[in-house]
């Protein structure tokens, strides 16, 4: 079964090829929202180095977030369009949850911006906190990883966060294919509402 | 054989075209979801883009009777746009392309709407001149060539006609986007009873504004002691405006540009007394005057 995962949730985009479990090519690119865009040249890439075509898939799995808005929509536009065009079931997995599968991982915690992040893992369900309530809710000595445990490691106290480079802050797409059980609708977990609903909100509440 | 997607505002479209055949065309609106907050919410709108993407582009091709096999091109409009609308459809073109091994045709928003002028049952070829007044724009345009290279003329300075035409309803109560409503309260109302000033008509250039007519409306509906007895009126006179300025400066650029044919697309188009004024002016000057579909 050769399945192509993807994620752009995130400042990182990461793609895999991956046939029944064992990891053929993988790629990862940095940088905002241009990461994701780039997405379709490092798919491409994966295929090349594998030596495989896209009309060989079984399967396409995409990460669901959260993360950015629209790095998130730009990576299940594609895995929709693709599944779509080649006649393959696209499936969901969460970009927490990817980072979740990272060795010994317990919390993971993806910058949400507005100073919050969004976070899961060790009883939390997922959702938008700021790094003092998590702080709070941490086990002592919890592992924490992801882009909102880089960026506020020294609101984290208790937590241990690995070093900026460490691959445990990654939600690697080989994650992705592996977590089957976890395959489900490839829909965004957007967790906050549109800003214009809290107006709206707020205007019928006064 | 050509499939191509548009999602650079509040609707998500997918159309298949066999040269200037027009196979199907599927518009999925968004207003009544926009309706609540007065606007297109950008955020809101590229959340519904990426749901519904890929049932439009099935739907377009089931509606065209074709399957992807049979397309040759993917035409996607690349902006200008709502910059997270537009990547929604962006990367659904692109991967479709990726994953057919086809080519991907990026298309400025604007070349799109004139293109609609050389689809079939009747084609127009340019040159022309063209007027493209819709909630989105106002422009004035000679096109010479089928190719993106038309040239603007004129442009609205601020609010484009129908956003003028939505916003004036929500300042007479009717609603957003209410510009089809305005029309129909116009026709029980007499213009002649609050006149509102025509702007640019007459002034050096081309270009168009329609913000200082939105601030008289709003000034005349907080003057009027009852509005219910005066709203028809001020439609009336709020809409002969509004398309008093159009078709003033239209044919401005028709006599500056010299072409002999006005083309005419978007959707304030669908006003019917626009387009009788443009019907009465283009012949008086022996223009021929061509209006795109409504639904383009
Ligand atoms: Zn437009």
């Amino acid at each position: 079964m050769l399945t192509l995962s993807l994620d752009t949730a995130t400042d990182v985009a990461t793609a895999c090829l991956t046939e029944d479990g064992a990891v053929l090519a993988e790629s990862m690119s940095r940088g905002r929202s241009t990461a994701a865009q780039r997405l379709l040249a490092d798919v491409h890439g994966l295929f090349g180095s594998a030596r495989r075509e896209p009309s060989e898939l079984d399967a396409i799995v995409a990460g669901t977030g959260p993360g950015t808005f629209t790095g998130l929509r730009i990576g299940l536009a594609s895995a929709r369009a693709l599944g779509f065009a080649l006649a393959v079931p696209v499936y969901g997995v969460g970009t927490l949850d990817a980072l979740l599968a990272g060795d010994g991982v317990d919390v993971a915690c993806i910058d949400a911006r507005r100073g919050e992040v969004f976070c899961r893992g060790s009883g939390i369900e997922t959702c938008a906190l700021t790094p003092e309530a998590l702080a709070a809710r941490l086990p002592e000595g919890a592992l924490v990883t992801g882009d909102g445990a880089i960026r506020y490691r020294d609101r984290l106290p208790g937590a241990r966060v690995p070093n900026d480079v460490s691959p445990l802050h990654v939600p690697w797409a080989r994650h992705h294919a592996t977590l089957r059980e976890l395959w489900g609708a490839a829909d965004p977990q957007y967790v906050r509402a549109p800003d214009a609903d809290r107006v709206l909100t707020a205007r019928a509440a006064s | 054989m050509i499939l191509a997607l548009e999602s650079s505002c509040d609707e998500t479209a997918a159309a298949v075209a066999d040269g200037g055949r027009l196979l199907s065309s599927v518009v999925a609106s968004q207003a009544e979801l926009h309706a609540p907050y007065g606007g297109v919410v950008p955020e809101v709108a590229s959340r519904r883009h990426l749901e519904l993407c890929v049932p439009v582009v099935e739907r377009a091709l089931s509606e065209a009777g074709v399957s992807l096999d049979e397309i040759d091109a993917i035409a996607v409009t690349e902006g200008p746009g709502l910059i997270g609308a537009l990547l929604v459809g962006l990367a659904s073109a692109k991967a479709l392309a990726y994953a057919r091994r086809l080519p991907l045709i990026p298309v400025g928003h604007l070349h799109g709407h004139v293109a609609s002028m050389y689809l079939e049952p009747d084609p127009l070829e340019p040159p022309f001149l063209l007027l493209l007044a819709s909630g989105g724009h106002t422009v004035l345009a000679e096109v010479d060539d089928h190719g993106p290279d038309f040239h603007v003329i004129g442009r609205t300075l601020d609010d484009a006609a129908g956003e003028a035409f939505d916003k004036g309803a929500r300042l007479l109560g009717l609603g957003y986007p209410g510009g089809a409503a305005l029309e129909r309260l116009a026709a029980s109302g007499d213009p002649d009873a609050h006149p509102f000033p025509v702007s640019m008509v007459g002034r050096p250039g081309l270009d168009l504004s329609f913000s200082g007519l939105k601030t008289s409306l709003r000034t005349a509906v907080s003057a009027a002691p009852d509005l219910d007895a005066v709203r028809a009126d001020l439609a009336a006179g709020y809409q002969r405006a509004i398309v008093a300025s159009l078709v003033g400066r239209t044919m401005e650029a028709v006599a500056a540009s010299g072409r002999d044919t006005l083309a005419v697309v978007g959707g304030v188009a669908a006003n019917g007394v626009l387009r009788h004024e443009l019907d009465h002016a283009c012949s008086q000057r022996g223009i021929r005057l061509a209006v795109a579909p409504l639904a383009l």
